[in-house]
């Protein structure tokens, strides 16, 4: 079992608080990703849940049972470090062995789990090597090894694929990912990349200064972010968010309009906006075509096109000096300065009102 | 802006004679090094050092080996003597090892076996000790930069002050008898006991030196990566474990470096002991140094090809060690390398 229950937990260094009141549910078998820009309190998260450090305040259970106070060793977890933290006097088979042999395991036993786990994980050949002997990514192996042959209840994983070149990291990810599938255990996992989150989360946690921004499975944060900056910070390229000012507002629809001649209706719930007021809209730039003919359209003026064969990025500049960027389909032949239409569908679009919050969908 | 453009100014000011003088050089330097090539540059410039080490280390090395092969108490080696081997003879002549009293030069042998204790003795408890207290600096403690300056301190006092220190504390009216009076014990007259004369010849060397090595531990303490501890707690590692199973392999080269040095010095005891104790009582505190010392200049019948022998042999002691040292230091740097 591995289901993870965190209450109201806040950590301060001193007077600075760096996680505000932190709740989350994780189910037993999730793969859970924490992600948000450096500094927003995921290793910290990840520490807490670990044991190594203490909540200021708040209940941290596992399968039910309180463990806020309970140490590192005793709570069953496993967590793999980012510098991977292998003892380096040891060889990898003592690495394996070594958190085994402090519960008194059987030496038959060890040698079991160590060979199950060279082999699930391909380091039986350097069994007898030392770390300083490895590359990044086998050192990266056997610290994901050194987590499994524990057998814990979960695994904690800290930017484990930041110290790989980018070939590795996708390879690598693709493993971890066939690992959880194979294991069938909880892994909590912490990353600045949105891309990884994107791929190998059940559902993934978005951060922000101390807070969690949202919660939810990869598409539903990219189809429905919650905020202004779950929306910058999920999907690539960014998404596009225009100023824009409420021109009508309802329960049932809301139109805005913008710099370029822009003007949409969007189905959303305005009946708490007054008209005159700022809101922001979104658009990815995957949904955003050349021409008049969509449910909303405006005007540009190119600054680069990207050609890249299959698709076309286009970066624009509207009237009032906002930056654009959209992918075109296919090969396009507009030239940098000429003016240019982006068409776009209201479903596609994003809401956001003066706070950031996403406007609730329309009422029924 | 304002201020840069200033500070820059006094720069090139202090900067103009200084460069001024590296032209005014540079052009006989140049017509130098066009005479002599590029390596008799690099012998020019080494020049200077190689003439103070061949003056002040080389030369009274070979002097010292010459007057080992004389005898006699005349002081300037052209009234000496030659006599060849005599004097080694005289300090090996023995009737058995292991038994001083049955030695020609008694004393020296004496001065040996104390020696060979005492650095037994004091390197031991010096590495036991270094290492309890680099353990200890090394958490966080409040306070943390004082109680490291506290340590190192005695490091910088002259080792004859640490000898008064010492005696002033010991000695039968010291500062120790005083206090251990007005608790209600009993005063002792340490220095002149054989035992504590030189348990206090140990002890006092120990703290003055400790700091040392103290801070050699320390900054390899301080090598070993945190997150190699937060993986040992996670693997539920219990402290015990810890120390022997991570901190000791990890922190093996400096502790090697350590004991090696510590010998080295412990070996060359003298000013402390000597001002402590004097080599007393009897002859429970001599130690080498002090025997060749003695014998080479403060006793009546001064030996100097006795002490030049003596201390041609406690060179060699020293050489071996000083060996075993650069191959430590050898094995770390590939160790080193291979990380
Ligand atoms: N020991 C500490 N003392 C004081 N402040 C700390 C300490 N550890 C972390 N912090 C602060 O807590 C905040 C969160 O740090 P944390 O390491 O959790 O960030 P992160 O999200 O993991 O960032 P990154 O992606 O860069 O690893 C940071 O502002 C950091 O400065
Ligand atoms: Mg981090």
């Amino acid at each position: 079992m591995g289901q993870i229950t965190l209450s109201d937990i806040q950590r301060a260094y001193g007077n600075v608080k760096v996680l505000h009141d932190i709740n989350l549910d994780i189910a037993d078998g999730e793969f859970v990703v924490l992600v948000g820009p450096s500094g927003c309190g995921k290793s910290t998260l990840l520490r807490l849940l670990s044991g190594l450090d203490k909540p200021t305040a708040g209940r941290i259970e596992i399968d039910g049972k309180d463990v806020t106070q309970v140490s590192a060793a005793d709570r069953g977890l496993a967590m793999v470090f980012q510098s991977y933290a292998l003892y380096p006097h040891m060889s990898v088979r003592q690495n394996l062995a070594f958190g085994l042999e402090n519960i008194q395991m059987p030496k038959a036993e060890i040698a079991e789990r160590i060979t199950e786990a060279a082999r699930m994980l391909e380091i039986t050949d350097y069994l007898d090597r030392r770390p300083g002997q490895l590359s990044g990514g086998q050192k990266q192996r056997v610290a994901i090894g050194r987590a499994v042959v524990r057998n814990p209840t979960a695994f904690l994983l800290d930017e484990p694929l930041s110290n790989l070149d980018a070939e590795l990291r996708i390879s690598t990810r693709a493993e971890i990912s066939a690992l959880h599938d194979r294991l069938k255990t909880t892994m909590i996992y912490v990353t600045h990349d949105q891309v990884e989150a994107m791929t190998l989360a059940d559902r993934i946690v978005v951060m922000r200064a101390g807070r969690i921004e949202q919660v939810g499975r990869p598409l539903d944060l990219y189809n429905t972010p919650a905020n202004l900056f779950v929306a910058g910070f999920i999907g690539a390229p960014r998404m596009n968010l225009l100023p824009v000012k409420i021109a009508e507002a309802g329960p049932q629809s809301v139109r805005v309009e913008g710099a370029g001649g822009l003007s949409i209706m969007v189905a959303a719930d305005g009946s708490a906006l007054q008209p005159g007021t700022d809101a922001t809209l979104g658009i990815r730039p995957h949904d955003i075509r050349t021409g008049t003919g969509g449910d909303g359209s405006f005007t540009a003026t190119v600054d680069l096109m990207e050609a890249l064969g299959p698709e076309t990025v286009a970066h624009a500049t509207t009237d009032d000096g906002q930056k654009i960027l959209a992918v075109l389909n296919g090969q396009d032949t507009t030239k940098a300065g000429d003016g240019i239409s982006f068409a776009f569908d209201a479903g596609r679009t994003h809401l956001f009102d003066a706070e950031g919050q996403r406007l609730p969908p329309p009422r029924t | 802006m304002a201020t840069r453009s200033i500070s820059s100014r006094i720069g090139a000011v202090l900067a103009a004679p200084v460069i001024w003088l590296a032209r005014l050089l540079n052009l006989p330097l140049k017509w130098w090094q066009g005479m002599t090539g590029t390596g008799g540059m690099a012998a020019f410039f080494l020049a200077p050092n190689m003439a103070i080490f061949g003056i002040f280390v080389l030369l009274p090395l070979v002097i010292n080996f010459a007057y080992s092969m004389t005898s006699g108490q005349a002081l300037f080696l052209s009234d000496r003597s030659y006599v060849g081997g005599e004097q080694y003879a005289r300090l090996m002549d023995c009737g058995n090892y292991l038994d001083p009293t049955t030695c020609r030069e008694d004393l020296f042998w004496i001065a040996l076996r104390n020696t060979a204790l005492f650095v037994v003795v004091q390197v031991s408890m010096m590495t036991v000790v270094a290492m309890i207290t680099a353990l200890i600096l090394n958490r966080e403690i409040r306070g943390r930069g004082f109680w490291r300056a506290v340590f190192f301190f005695p490091v910088l006092l002259s080792p004859v002050v640490v000898g008064l220190i010492w005696r002033w504390i010991l000695q039968r009216e010291g500062l120790l008898n005083f206090i251990l009076y007005n608790v209600g014990l009993e005063p002792h007259v340490w220095l002149t006991d054989r035992f504590y004369s030189f348990v206090a010849t140990v002890g006092v060397s120990v703290w003055a030196h400790m700091g040392f090595y103290t801070l050699i531990l320390l900054a390899g303490l301080q090598a070993i990566p945190r997150d190699l501890y937060e993986a040992a707690e996670m693997d539920g590692t219990r402290a015990g474990r810890v120390f022997w199973r991570i901190t000791l392999p990890l922190l093996m080269p400096n502790l090697l470096v350590v004991i090696v040095l510590a010998l080295i010095r412990a070996v060359q005891i003298f000013d402390e002991a000597y001002v402590l104790t004097g080599g007393g009582p009897g002859t429970s505190t001599l130690y080498l140094t002090q025997y060749i010392y003695e014998v080479g200049f403060a006793s009546l019948l001064r030996n100097p090809g006795l002490a030049a022998a003596a201390s041609i042999i406690m060179g060699l002691i020293l050489v071996v060690l000083t060996l075993i040292q650069l191959g430590l230091g050898r094995r770390n740097e590939k160790a080193g390398e291979r990380k």
